[in-house]
């Protein structure tokens, strides 16, 4: 029977094809890179394509570089005390002198290490657990009240404890890291156990899958876009969380070296220390984004 | 009517009957709720069968019974003399949602069955092709399921069910939410599939339409709880041509309205009461 092939109806088939096609062309959102290309031959010159090119990138970036530029003038024009806000050129020269002393380096690395080990942690013990919850319902319902009790309690609010119980070392950093990561891991991995569509597991069950199977082939991939959504924000908590942990007994780190910096009035050093923070930050979401398209490209009309 | 086939049954339901256990919003108990009640029903090798019922009747938990998804409370089903007594690779079943797995491509959905019989890479994906090219949709291998049509995505869906060889095809209303386009150059590849693969098919419609067109026989079942009330055999002197327009078309979309009329009043009847309940 392989080798039959049948008459279609052509008309029909050939609707759905195109149907598909326009499908295809919405979802993929981005305008046709063919397009500019089409346009340049038929009209417009290429040089105003290229110059709309040169736009759109300079677009996405305009609202930063005018925040710059305000961040640089108010100081300089004194509308602002410079000493408590240096323009931005010297938080630069300061950032630059903080890398070339060896710093700027030792103390991200503090950090890096501790934020990451941290979340590593908690992606290890997060993701298992969130998805025997979310297969196990009545375990997940049992301990449903006390998950939402923890989750709304702030995680810094529980700071002193971890100091108290772990002392002032890396053991109470890396904890409160784990600690709050955790929470938007462990949650979403539940709800995307829950939410896998029924049917699919209904079908995938009448095909004779024993569970084991199933949860690999079915329950798995369908809960991966919402388990990544969790780690995304874990991974914005993990540098929220431990820079504010630094600021508490630490001898290294980026929130250290605020901190740091600011009793000792290095101000532009403060500043220095906050804007690596925030590349850091842009640096490790773009990083955790990427992963997740990667993952749920399938997702696109869902 | 028929007096039940003389030749052998390829699934023999007996006396089934189906009930749940259903808690009552107003007096805070559980009640049972009948879904199917002693059903006997013999399907032939070979044969396509098509089932229609007013709405809630049961269909799909009758469907459910033969997949091996629930088990009956009363009463047995059997495939080839043996009882059910589980899902398995020998039934497929293509449902109305498709219930293709998204993050697969149509090639992916394919071998899904494939993977789930053990059989090995290779030969999966050639006979994941081989569907494709059947169902008409060659060159589509590596499209995700939110790329395609909704009659595309079905004829996924049924390459998957037929892609692994079972013996029997399990259809729940699968072209219910396509077009009527599409639905009708569907059925009549489905027709042409059966033909050339020699499945026996039991195939669940609302469309009366539908359940002549495509059925050697029709079962009707009646509203809540369901049973088989009637077999018709559906005989056309030749299916060439337009068979909508055959004479004994109209005679057997009669025969079968009249039939299913009381059943879907009484159908109603019930969800009145439901909802009146309910509010």
């Amino acid at each position: 029977m392989a080798d039959v092939t049948l008459a279609k109806n052509s008309t029909t088939l050939e609707k759905e094809r195109s149907v598909a096609e326009a499908t295809r062309a919405e979802v993929a959102g981005t305008p046709d890179p063919v397009a500019p290309a089409l346009a340049a031959v038929s009209g417009p010159p290429l040089a105003l394509v290229a110059g709309l090119t040169v736009w759109r990138g300079v677009r996405s970036l305009l609202a930063i570089a005018i925040f710059l530029a305000v961040w640089e003038t108010l100081p300089r024009t004194g509308v602002v005390d410079r000493v408590f806000l240096p323009p931005f050129s010297e938080v630069l020269t300061a950032l630059k002198d903080l890398a070339v002393s060896g710093q700027l380096w030792e103390n991200t690395q503090a950090s890096l290490v501790r934020s990451l080990a941290g979340f590593g942690i908690s992606l290890a013990l997060a993701i298992p657990l969130g998805l025997v919850l979310g297969w196990y319902k009545p375990v997940a319902e049992f301990l449903n009240p006390l998950l939402e009790v923890f989750r709304n309690t702030a995680a810094l609010a529980l700071l002193p404890v971890f100091v108290l119980i772990l002392g002032l070392g890396e053991t109470s950093k890396i904890s409160i890291v784990v600690y709050a990561c955790a929470w938007p891991i462990l949650l979403n991995t539940i709800a995307g156990v829950k939410g896998v569509d029924p049917l699919l597991i209904k079908s995938a069950r009448s095909l004779g899958l024993p569970a084991h199977r199933l949860f690999q082939k079915v329950i798995l991939p369908a809960a991966v876009p919402t388990i990544f959504t969790g780690i995304r924000l874990a991974g914005a908590y993990s540098i929220l969380i431990l820079v504010a942990a630094e600021m508490v007994g630490a001898k290294a780190g980026l929130g250290f070296l605020i901190n740091d910096s600011q009793f000792n009035f290095r101000i532009p050093d403060m500043y220095a220390g906050i804007v690596a923070i925030s590349v850091i930050g842009l640096a490790f979401n773009a990083l955790l984004l990427r992963l997740e398209r990667r993952f749920s490209t399938w997702r696109t009309t869902q | 009517m028929s007096d039940g086939p003389k030749t052998e049954s390829k699934i023999s339901i007996r006396g089934v009957t189906k009930t749940f256990g259903v808690r009552d919003a107003n007096l805070g108990r559980r009640s049972e709720f009948t879904a199917v009640s002693e059903i006997d029903l013999e399907v032939r090798a070979g044969e396509f069968l098509t089932l229609v019922g007013p709405s809630g009747c049961g269909k799909s938990t009758l469907l459910d019974l033969v997949a091996g998804l629930t088990a009956p409370a009363a009463g047995e089903i059997l495939l080839d003399g043996k009882p059910i007594t589980g899902p398995g690779l020998d039934r497929g079943i293509v449902f109305q949602q498709y219930a293709l797995f998204p993050w697969r491509t149509a090639q992916g959905n394919i071998e899904f069955g494939l993977e789930a019989k053990k059989i090995p890479k290779r030969e999966r994906k050639e006979r994941a092709r081989e569907f494709l090219d059947l169902v008409g949709l060659t060159g589509f291998e590596d499209r995700y399921p939110h790329e395609l049509s909704g009659g595309m995505r079905q004829r996924v869906a049924i390459a998957r069910s037929l892609a692994f060889d079972p013996e029997v095809l399990l259809m729940d209303e699968p072209f219910a939410a396509l077009d009527a386009q599409t639905r009708e150059s569907l059925q009549e590849e489905l027709l042409k599939i059966w033909e050339t693969t020699g499945k026996t098919v039991i195939f669940i419609t609302h469309g009366i339409d539908e359940a002549v067109y495509l059925g050697q026989r029709v079962a009707i079942m009646t509203s809540r709880p369901g049973r088989i009330k009637e077999i018709v055999d559906v005989e056309f002197d030749s299916r060439d041509g337009d068979l909508r327009a055959h004479p004994k078309f109209g005679e057997y979309r009669h025969h079968i309205w009249t039939r299913l009329r009381d059943e879907v009043a009484a159908a109603q009847a019930i969800e009145r009461e439901a909802v009146g309940s309910v509010g």
